[in-house]
């Protein structure tokens, strides 16, 4: 099986305060990973260590099998506050990133072949910005649009580069509930066409791992339910992985129903958020037949 | 009425003219008094004259004859000052006629000590042309210097103390350095407009581009595909724009302070240059005129840039 993002023994501190605890994780091509866990337990990190702004002091994290230790093309990333180029309008903030990536500065100063080129980049953003209901904004800047359109532009900035692996930081957090169940339907679109390519034998194209701290969000959304902890028995060395499960999949049509969650998220809460519960970690962890974790 | 309570644009407008009425009436107060005062002033010589006369008169009536001389003097005397008494004019505050006669006229006009005399164009020409030159400078100097000091940490940590130092030191307080060193032509100019800006202009693209370029923005471009160089032409460069924009409109002020102090000093042409011979000869009428051309051109930079930047960044609010 091959592995689109590993983290081997992933081990982060800052000064005497350690924050990550050999984190191990594999994630195959197609699947969305939902994170969850208490506030300031290191979810951030980890996120930060797999873009790579920030690589673990120790251990490694592998992206398309090569080891990351800048930002680059294999990641993509949508930030909680949208991080949009202020100066392009949402058309160019999606081409942006074909420019960039295909042409070089002086090719873009010296060819006359680039206008051309542009024209097919901006073709394609806009191909995107329909898959993601945006295309009568692609005019727009993006001080002229709203929360929820930005995060759309985002989602499509990133999405155009086609990542290995999509991280979202809490990607909905800012948005009123309308919003953000429009864009959870979105995710679950993209979904199905990770489904529908396995069904062709194909590679899925999404692979996404969302930081979120709705438990329903996180359940309904993902395939699969990641808990990172302090509350276990090594805990003062970190946070680690406390929880690895499916999730139900729903497809976009599907009623919004939360009541079969409850069971799940209460054994979440038990294992991820109760601070009394000190068992060892691997309880809990039963996605993986073949992870490698050792307890030290 | 509330902090920022909205006003009618017809009440912007009224206080807007309110405002330069009351100074076009405070001018006119003024230089009427100033006119009455000269004249108050000159009557009161020319009483004092006659007196002095009647006294003459009264002792040359009384038999002596040997200060005919003094009575011929003191009567022309009387002559004059009757005469400055009808003509008093007083060219430090001058009426509006005389400004606009003796001032504009003459300045339009172009005929100054000599006849075709340009030296209206001929100012106005050095002055821009030095401040354009020195102003160009200044700015490529300081986008280059505070993009690469906000852009790369080892830069910024080597520039950061010489340029807060140089920040504080004044640059009219340095001018017999510059004389000593780049001597009194163009140079000079340029020199000075750099030390009086730079360390300004790039503090502000500086702090710019470390605040309005976020981390996570720039690790987000690097996700995209970005190099460094195009990191920092495609995304810093084009986020700070405005900013540096409306740095330079900030500029213009404190550079044409400068250009004109060194002009005063030592230029043989130019507005500061115009204004000291002017001022020199008390001709006032001439310095307002300047001083109001001053102003437009000011107006007219700064409106130029703001229409420049509006059409460079139209996803701009400022």
């Amino acid at each position: 099986m091959e592995y689109v993002l590993e983290c081997r023994d992933v081990c982060h501190w800052f000064g005497t305060k350690r924050v990550l605890n050999q984190v191990n994780l594999r994630v195959t091509p197609g699947q969305v990973v939902a994170v969850v866990g208490p506030s300031g337990c290191g979810k951030s990190t980890l996120l930060r260590a797999i873009l790579g702004t920030h690589p673990p002091k120790q251990g490694q994290v592998l992206a398309n099998g090569h080891p990351v230790t800048r930002p680059g093309r294999d990641v993509g990333i949508v930030y909680q506050d949208y991080r949009l180029f202020d100066f392009l309008t949402c058309r160019d903030n999606v081409a942006f990133g074909l420019m960039l990536d295909e042409t070089t500065l002086p090719q873009r100063i010296f060819s006359f072949l680039w206008r051309e080129r542009r024209d097919q980049h901006r073709q394609a953003a806009q191909a995107l910005l329909e898959k993601v209901n945006l295309a009568d904004a692609a005019d727009l800047y993006p001080s002229e649009m709203s929360g929820g359109m930005r995060q759309r532009v985002a989602i499509a900035q990133a999405l155009i580069m086609e990542p290995k692996i999509l991280l979202l930081d809490e990607p909905f957090g800012a948005l009123d509930e309308a919003t953000r169940e429009e864009l959870q339907v979105m995710l679950l679109h993209l979904y199905g066409e990770n489904l529908a390519a396995k069904n062709n034998s194909q590679i899925p194209p999404y692979t996404i791992l969302i930081v979120t701290h709705e438990l329903n969000e996180a359940l309904y959304v993902s395939d699969r339910v990641l808990g990172l902890s302090q509350y276990h028995q090594d805990g003062e060395h970190g946070a680690t992985i406390v929880y690895d499960k499916p999730a139900p999949v729903f497809r976009p049509g599907d009623q919004r129903n939360f009541e079969q969650f409850e069971a799940q998220k209460e054994e979440l809460r038990h294992a991820v958020f109760d601070p009394t519960t000190i068992q060892h970690h691997l309880e809990y962890v039963t996605f993986w037949n073949d992870h490698e974790k050792q307890p030290e | 009425m509330l902090v920022r309570q909205p006003i009618s644009p017809e009440l912007k407008t009224k206080l807007g003219i309110a405002s330069i009425a009351i100074l076009v009436g405070l001018y006119t107060v003024l230089s009427l008094s100033r006119q009455a005062d000269k004249r108050a002033d000159a009557q009161q010589r020319l009483n004092d004259m006659q007196v002095e006369l009647a006294n003459t008169e009264e002792v040359v009536n009384n038999g002596q004859t040997n200060l005919q001389d003094r009575l011929t003097r003191q009567r022309r005397q009387i002559e004059s000052l009757k005469n400055q008494v009808a003509n008093a004019v007083d060219r430090s505050v001058p009426t509006w006629r005389s400004l606009f006669v003796d001032g504009f006229l003459r300045v339009i006009r172009a005929q100054g000590l000599k006849r075709n005399e340009y030296w209206l164009a001929e100012d106005a020409l050095a002055t821009t042309g030095r401040l354009m030159f020195g102003l160009s400078v200044s700015v490529l100097a300081s986008v280059i210097l505070g993009v690469l000091m906000g852009s790369y940490t080892p830069i910024e940590a080597f520039f950061v103390p010489p340029l807060s130092f140089l920040a504080k030191i004044p640059p009219t307080a340095m001018l017999a350095v510059f004389f000593v060193l780049v001597g009194t032509d163009m140079k000079m100019y340029v020199t000075m407009i750099i030390f009086g800006t730079l360390p300004t202009l790039a503090q502000t693209v500086y702090q710019s581009a470390r605040t309005d370029v976020p981390e996570s923005l720039i690790y987000k471009a690097y996700t995209l595909g970005a190099s460094h160089t195009e990191l920092i032409w495609n995304v810093t460069f084009k986020q700070i724009l405005p900013r540096l924009i409306d740095a330079v409109r900030l500029q213009i002020g404190p550079a044409m302070v400068l250009l004109v102090a060194a002009e005063w000093m030592v230029a043989g042409e130019g507005f500061g240059y115009r204004l000291r011979l002017f001022y020199q000869r008390t001709d006032m009428s001439v310095v307002y005129v300047y001083l109001l051309l001053l102003g437009v051109g000011g107006l007219l930079a700064d409106y130029a840039l703001i229409s420049f930047r509006r059409w460079l960044c139209p996803w701009f609010q400022a």
